[in-house]
């Protein structure tokens, strides 16, 4: 393969992981979002951004899953839907600088910091290099892929999804529990939009995203943590590496999955979805102690969060409504404020959904 | 003891870093002062301990998900955050060279108690960009037909990787026969797969399966000792690739 072909399918992964969520993400940037302000901003817009994307594409893949729709149509359709968004959510977050005179993407603003504070964010920046690179390095030899990259590379190469057999090729049909969580589907839109071999994306491009992504969200998490004492966050965060790092005391935790199976739905379920649910508990916790209201992106973003649950496994819809349920009403005992529990069920929406069609088409 | 018990032992490994985080829970319990804080890392969790262990609620979700993956519950635990912010929040009230001092401990601390996942045995180093085997790369290049399936049988430490890079190789079997599960009905292969993996190679038996099971090549490990010959069963030497033979069925068409 030439060089420029190289270049181009690089460019294009990157403009799928990175561009389209980050405008997409424009949609949060609210006059009540703090979130959004200041040196979150980039970081709050690709996160929350991938997550309205996954969203969609839950619901467009199950869709054609369900109507025996061919990948490459998921595929077109979702690209055309996600550059939409982008758009629109560019769009949004332009007409919010204007109004609020905001200037540019505020990136990391550093100059506050200590010396000994930026030590920390180096070291940080360092251990989470040393991820990337290792990602890329390594291999970790899961039995799990035999089924989720093969998926991937049948519905590129076959422009099926669900209908082969992935262990052996053989013809079969939609297996439901898999079907409602197409995320091994999203690793092949990928792979067919950017023509990175499926295999390539699923164990070299995909970590890449995803561990940058769930350090991201337990930074979102220390500025939730340590509001107003944000020196302490790159501590925190170099404390998560090393526990991540080291978190491999056995086969289950979501340490292992994160770093040696990030591929698979279940670790993004694990290391993303969850953490970013802490993190929006921390946020939605935060405004009922400051009696403040959480706005519609709030509401719209954990919606999605619960959604993208759904995409990565049938098992995040459980867990998922489980820990916003318990979240949910610890949080309303302690503030005596019960009428939150009427929203966060209405975010549960996409998950019970997720839950009766398993049930009832299982 | 219950089925929960022995899932959250499995999940704890040594224990020790669980033993840390429920430390972790009682000092947030006495020192922390922040409601939300209090809240999510240490009612939450106690919670859905709670949840993880009561006997009703978990044969109902195991119901529902299946028995094998209900410690997941265990991922709405926030080990590593909570272990974490607790680091944080007792290196802040230290002063001085104590504060140094409790860092680098906490460091080697989780380094002694936790298991360094890159030491993992099922890591290895990538032999290529697609981090499957070269070996199998090379073999599907030379096996595959443009714009057709075809059907091959590898030996077993080899079925987990061949359709995660080609889907256009079919295969008898596949990780199913590791699993020992009866995935899809593919048992009808287990006499063949009996038949790649014996020490010594019967030919005239792995041809005749082979052909049964409409594989057009098979591929063995060079060293593989086999009694007879392959080719009286119409299957020649097609290539030899990184230490594996590779056999054409001469009256396949492909």
């Amino acid at each position: 393969m030439g060089d420029m072909a190289m270049v181009t399918q690089l460019g294009k992964l990157i403009l799928l992981m990175l561009v389209l969520p980050i405008l997409t993400g424009g949609f949060f940037c609210t006059r009540k979002n703090e979130m959004t302000r200041g040196n979150d901003r980039l970081i709050y817009m690709w996160v929350s951004g991938q997550f309205v994307l996954w969203t969609a594409f839950w619901i467009i893949c199950v869709y054609g899953i369900f109507q025996e729709w061919f990948f490459l149509d998921v595929a077109y359709t979702f690209e055309m839907v996600s550059v939409t968004l982008a758009i629109m959510g560019g769009i949004c977050d332009l007409c919010g600088q204007v109004r609020d005179k905001r200037k540019g993407l505020h990136l990391f603003q550093f100059s506050k910091e200590k010396k000994s504070h930026w030590i920390f964010w180096i070291l940080f920046a360092g251990i989470l290099l040393f991820q990337l690179i290792q990602a890329v390095r390594m291999t970790y030899a899961d039995g799990d892929d035999a089924y989720y990259v093969a998926v991937s590379t049948i519905a590129v190469n076959s422009d099926t999804m669900y209908h082969k057999l992935p262990y052996t090729g053989g013809t079969t049909s939609v297996d439901i529990r898999h079907g409602l969580a197409p995320f091994p589907i999203w690793i092949a839109y990928l792979s067919a939009i950017s023509g990175i071999r499926a295999v390539s994306v699923a164990h070299v491009a995909a970590p890449l995203m995803l561990i940058p992504m769930t350090y991201m969200i337990f930074y979102l998490l220390g500025k939730k943590l340590f509001a107003g004492k944000e020196q302490r966050i790159p501590l925190f965060l170099i404390f998560t590496e090393l526990l991540v790092l080291f978190g491999d005391y056995s086969f289950y935790t979501v340490e292992n999955f994160m770093i040696a199976r990030n591929r698979q739905g279940k670790a993004a379920l694990g290391s993303i979805v969850i953490p970013m649910l802490f993190m929006l508990m921390s946020v939605l916790m935060s405004k009922l102690e400051e009696r403040k209201k959480c706005g519609l992106a709030f509401w719209g973003l954990l919606t999605c969060v619960m959604a993208s649950g759904c995409l990565c496994s049938v098992m995040g819809a459980v867990l998922c409504c489980m820990l916003v349920g318990v979240a949910g009403v610890c949080a309303a005992v302690a503030y005596r404020r019960w009428l939150v529990l009427i929203p966060l069920v209405l975010c549960c929406v996409p998950c019970g959904i997720c839950a009766a069609l398993y049930m009832f088409k299982a | 003891m219950s089925r929960s018990v022995m899932m959250f032992q499995d999940y704890m490994g040594t224990g020790l870093i669980m033993a840390w985080f429920l430390l972790s829970l009682v000092y947030l319990f006495l020192r922390e002062n922040k409601k939300q804080t209090r809240i999510l890392f240490i009612y939450v969790p106690v919670v859905i301990l709670l949840l993880f262990f009561n006997p009703v609620f978990a044969q109902k979700l195991s119901e529902y998900l299946g028995d094998e993956i209900y410690y997941r519950i265990l991922w709405l635990v926030p080990v590593t955050p909570v272990l974490a912010y607790t680091i944080v929040h007792i290196c802040v009230s230290l002063k001085g060279k104590f504060r140094m001092f409790f860092v680098l401990g906490a460091v080697c601390v989780i380094g002694l108690s936790g298991s360094y996942i890159y030491a993992d045995r099922f890591f290895g180093k990538a032999e290529n960009l697609y981090h499957i085997p070269e070996s199998v790369v090379e073999i599907c290049n030379a096996i595959e037909s443009p714009g057709r399936e075809i059907q091959a049988v590898f030996p077993l430490n080899m079925v987990q990787y061949v359709r995660q890079y080609s889907s256009s190789v079919r295969m008898p079997y596949g990780r199913e026969m590791l699993m020992n599960a009866d995935w899809n009905g593919w048992r009808d292969a287990e006499e063949l797969c009996e038949a790649m993996e014996a020490d010594v190679i019967d030919a005239s038996e792995l041809g005749q399966l082979a052909r049964m099971t409409y594989c057009t090549y098979i591929i063995l490990p060079q060293n593989k000792k086999i009694v007879g010959n392959l080719s009286s069963e119409n299957y020649v030497k097609y290539a030899e690739i990184q230490g594996y033979c590779i056999y054409k069925d001469t009256l396949s068409n492909h």
